[in-house]
């Protein structure tokens, strides 16, 4: 197994973590009775009841999944 | 035909694949809708719509072929008696993927894939009798058109006698020719296609 020779030195290992970049997620707009939601695209959404507890998965108005 | 995937196979090996892919089409068939990960339905996908056409073609040997698939008789039973006459309409796309987003133990995403069992809806049949009005009005016009231009050109001074019987079986068939035209908007690039070179091929019709 290949093992390294030298320890990396903080700042080497600072930089390379400078780098590490969080993406902001793509999402789409879509309005539903009036009020516009935000979702990720081409994934189903939960439905929930007014008390916020989870129903079903919809998509596209169709019935995915139960929950 | 589906084009062979590249990389890996699922599972441990091409055996381990092809036994991982005859379950899961199994437990399609059977339960009518399954969660799997994206990748595995994927690739499930293909196969099962090939077995739905067999059972569409229905007979012995067909049968024989699936059952090497799918090796549960009860199944393959169900596959012939019950979803295939449901597909008889549907030209293709006999199933549905979802994506559901990620599982929570190690964030595969997730995906659930089913049998598209509704009926065609009104819009879609609608579709396919307009096609087939168009093409039979390209088919009919293409022999009187030939037979009624060179009449009518140098009967250009007293057209009022010939228009009536010119225009009476033109139009139905613009009108028909425009009717599934704005349909075919809504309508998927596939079923459009024909459409498309219908209406290219008439104004060079006009034009002769």
């Amino acid at each position: 197994m290949a093992v390294p020779k030298r320890r990396m030195s903080r700042s080497n290992t600072r930089s390379r973590r400078s780098q590490w970049k969080a993406t902001p997620t793509t999402l789409t707009q879509t309005v539903e009775g009036g009020q516009v939601t935000y979702g990720r695209p081409h994934q189903a959404r939960v439905v929930t009841d007014s008390v916020g507890t989870p129903l079903y998965l919809e998509y596209k108005g169709r019935k995915v999944k139960d929950l | 035909m589906p084009s062979p995937t590249k990389g890996p196979r699922l599972g441990g090996g091409p055996a381990h694949e092809r036994l991982l892919l005859g379950n899961l089409a199994s437990q399609l068939f059977e339960h009518r809708r399954i969660t799997t990960t994206e990748a595995k339905a994927k690739r499930v996908r293909p196969l099962a719509e090939r077995l739905v056409t067999f059972a569409k073609r229905g007979d012995l040997a067909s049968r024989r072929r699936v059952l090497t698939v799918v090796r549960d008789k009860s199944v393959v039973h169900e596959l012939f008696t019950e979803i295939a006459p449901a597909m008889a309409e549907r030209q293709g796309g006999y199933t549905r993927i979802v994506k559901i987003g990620n599982r929570k133990g190690d964030n595969a995403p997730m995906a659930v894939i089913e049998l598209v069992l509704e009926p065609l809806t009104a819009k879609q049949a609608t579709v396919r009798e307009a096609e087939a009005a168009t093409k039979r009005a390209a088919k009919n016009r293409s022999q009187p058109v030939r037979t009624t231009l060179p009449s009518k050109k140098p009967a250009e001074d007293a057209p009022a006698a010939e228009e009536p019987a010119d225009s009476a079986p033109a139009e139905p068939t613009d009108a028909a020719a425009e009717a599934p035209a704005e349909e075919a908007k809504e309508s998927t690039k596939p079923a459009a296609k024909p459409r498309s070179r219908s209406t290219k091929a008439k104004p060079a019709k006009d034009e002769a």
